[in-house]
């Protein structure tokens, strides 16, 4: 404790008078573009698929089309049980997560400006999921895709999370070159199904 | 070795140096593509620079909100003064944890407080998980830039790299089949870890929650199969609300590579069922450069990296010239403040051109900085005595119109008559890869009082 008391009276010490915080207007950001069209653009420029499906019975029809090799399939949604071959009561361990094929999860935002969707705790059965699956899937209302973060974050005022994501596209890096190599921890892909 | 001589090693090699130049300007170009596309990035880049100036202004406050928050949380929150206090207080959660494994993601924090080989040393497995950063580590190299930390390397050295350590095949440095293969190493290095360690990019006072941002999704294949999770934070990095994060993801990611968001922002604030975390809160001399009015801004820093790849400096001398945790232009003016002889060179390694401050996304301004380090050091640190006689000189002449008229006369002859040569002859450093323009025929005053007489 004897630190924190050092730390913080030091900090007292040498701060600078108090200035106020600035007085946002987030309304200047607004560049009038159609949120829909750009989401769905930025989903594709940061490496993600993104299609149209007629309702929520069709995601898992789709989800099965598009991967039509996968083994080990989850889907946190009603209803998937036929589709779901992996039973989350028996994980005991990270190794019975290695070879899960296709993840499908519902998120109830998603970002326009950067193609970014959000799922928390709420959705997430196990957190180590989206990031360890082979191939993710987001299931989306056209309805919660907002225009920008300032106003993501007016919609995610939920206390009682512990851990929540902003994902973009699939994990990827450029660390060799420069060259962009899609897949490098995370998911090695990222669809976005809109409803 | 000082700046000017590790930059002279760096460009031994012309065409590494030429590749280097060049990726990092493609970046910055990136970077401006994507920036132009923000409606209002100006106004962003002031609320960024005007939030980070009032937190700073109550900053213990917003330090004691973000403990009690993340204490409710479920966190525990420890403190320390120096790097010294802050790797024991990391060795010590992870001995109670009989941690022996610790898979790392990107911290700048635990590099400038070599924590790596002060783990090793009590044997601990250290395993950087960022591939750029796993490729330096198996170089036993530090990082050369804080976004992109291999970026001095070529696909064929992580090619060699790989080839010893990891037992993969020649691939003529295929960037595809290497990710890949550290992809597999690290899997298994994730799934078999003890601990994890990361960074930590914004901690908000607000929820006691904290953000950290990757690409290749690192820190959460980490944090959320170990059963420790350890995340290491200057006190720098508190922002007051969680809306706040509005205006930072959407800087920072723009500004250090041209994305419009990382692939990861993941907001860390209770531990999972099961599992611990805890949160390091270090100084480590931030709190004296809190102190330093000139110098204060830079603690507004974000880490994004756009002053290093807009650099001609940077770009053309390697991370790795500088000698520092930090490198580049943000690290030439936070470094001086921990050691102001050890880096009195930094400062010195800018062509002040500003624009570093042009493509900061909190606006610091860092060649004001810059400049005004070298006011300091020049008075406080012994320099070289040609340096400090050359620059007595120079004084002088500039100071006396007639001796400075004389020495111009012979300064244009000899450009213009003597061979190249001498000209370019050893004690001549403007010389060494360039040719001084032609002898003009007149002097700027010459030229602007026959002006003035003859009306042209």
């Amino acid at each position: 404790m004897a630190s924190k008391e050092d730390i913080l009276s030091k900090i007292k010490a040498n701060k600078p008078d108090f200035i106020e915080l600035p007085d946002m207007d987030f309304s200047v950001f607004d560049d009038r573009k159609p949120i829909l069209e750009e989401f769905i653009k930025k989903v594709e420029l940061a490496g993600g698929s993104i299609f149209e499906v007629v309702s929520i019975d069709d995601v898992l029809d789709k989800v099965s089309s598009l991967f039509p090799d996968a083994k080990q399939n989850y889907a946190a949604l009603n209803n998937s049980e036929h589709f779901n071959t992996l039973n989350l009561e028996n994980v005991k361990q990270a190794q019975d997560l290695e070879r899960l094929d296709v993840l499908v999860l519902e998120s109830d935002l998603g970002v326009a400006e950067n193609g970014a969707v959000w799922i928390d705790d709420k959705q997430l059965p196990l957190r180590v999921l989206p990031f360890i699956t082979k191939h993710l899937v987001f299931v989306l209302e056209k309805n919660k895709v907002v225009g920008f973060m300032h106003e993501a974050y007016q919609k995610l005022n939920l206390p009682e999370t512990g851990f929540g994501v902003f994902i973009s596209g699939p994990s990827k890096t450029a660390d060799i070159e420069q060259s962009l190599v899609l897949g490098a921890h995370g998911a090695l892909s990222l669809t976005v199904l809109l409803v | 070795m000082n700046h000017p001589k590790l930059a002279d090693l760096f460009n031994e090699d012309e065409k590494r140096v030429d590749w280097h130049d060049k990726a990092l300007w493609f970046v910055r170009h990136k970077r401006d593509l994507s920036v132009h596309q923000v409606q209002g990035w100006e106004t962003l880049r002031n609320y960024g620079r005007a939030i980070k100036a009032h937190t700073l202004s109550n900053l213990d406050a917003y330090l004691e909100e973000f403990e009690s928050n993340a204490l409710e949380n479920g966190v525990q929150v420890h403190w320390a003064v120096n790097a010294e206090e802050h790797n024991e207080i990391v060795h010590k959660i992870l001995d109670e944890h009989k941690a022996k494994k610790v898979v790392k993601s990107k911290s700048m924090l635990t590099e400038e407080c070599h924590l790596n080989p002060f783990l090793e040393s009590k044997g601990i497995e250290v395993i950087d998980t960022d591939l750029g950063e796993r490729i330096v580590q198996l170089a036993k190299e530090p990082p050369s830039h804080i976004v992109l930390p291999a970026i001095h390397k070529d696909r064929h050295e992580v090619d060699a790299l790989f080839q010893e350590h990891l037992g993969t095949e020649p691939c003529d440095g295929n960037p595809q089949y290497l990710t890949n293969e550290a992809r597999k190493h690290l899997r298994e290095k994730f799934i078999e870890a003890d601990a994890a360690i990361t960074g930590v990019n914004f901690a908000i006072a607000e929820t006691g929650e904290f953000v950290v941002c990757t690409n290749e999704g690192n820190a959460d294949m980490g944090a959320h199969l170990a059963p420790v999770h350890i995340a290491c934070m200057g006190v720098e990095k508190i922002i007051p609300k969680r809306e706040h994060l509005g205006v930072f993801l959407r800087l920072l990611a723009r500004s250090a590579t041209g994305q419009p968001i990382t692939t990861y922002s993941s907001h860390f604030k209770k531990p999972r069922e099961g599992a611990k975390m805890h949160i390091v809160i270090v100084d480590n001399g931030r709190s004296e450069q809190l102190g330093r009015p000139d110098f204060r801004a830079s603690l507004h820093c974000i880490r994004c990296g756009a002053c290093m790849n807009t650099c001609p400096i940077y770009r053309r001398s390697g991370g790795h010239s500088y000698n520092a945790t930090i490198p580049g232009p943000i690290g030439s003016i936070l470094s001086p403040g921990k050691d102001l002889t050890k880096h009195s060179d930094l400062p010195f390694a800018s062509t002040l051109c500003g624009s570093c401050s042009d493509v900061c996304p909190v606006k610091i301004d860092i060649h004001t900085q810059l400049y005004k380090w070298r006011q300091i050091i020049t008075k406080e640190v012994k320099q070289p005595f040609v340096k400090k006689q050359s620059m007595k000189l120079m004084g002088k002449l500039f100071a006396n119109p007639k001796q400075f008229k004389i020495s111009g006369k012979i300064a244009r002859f000899a450009l213009k008559n003597l061979p190249k040569k001498i000209i370019n002859a050893k004690p001549n450093v403007w010389g060494k890869s360039r040719d001084l323009p032609t002898g003009q025929k007149k002097s700027f005053d010459d030229w602007y009082k026959n002006r003035q007489k003859h009306g042209e």
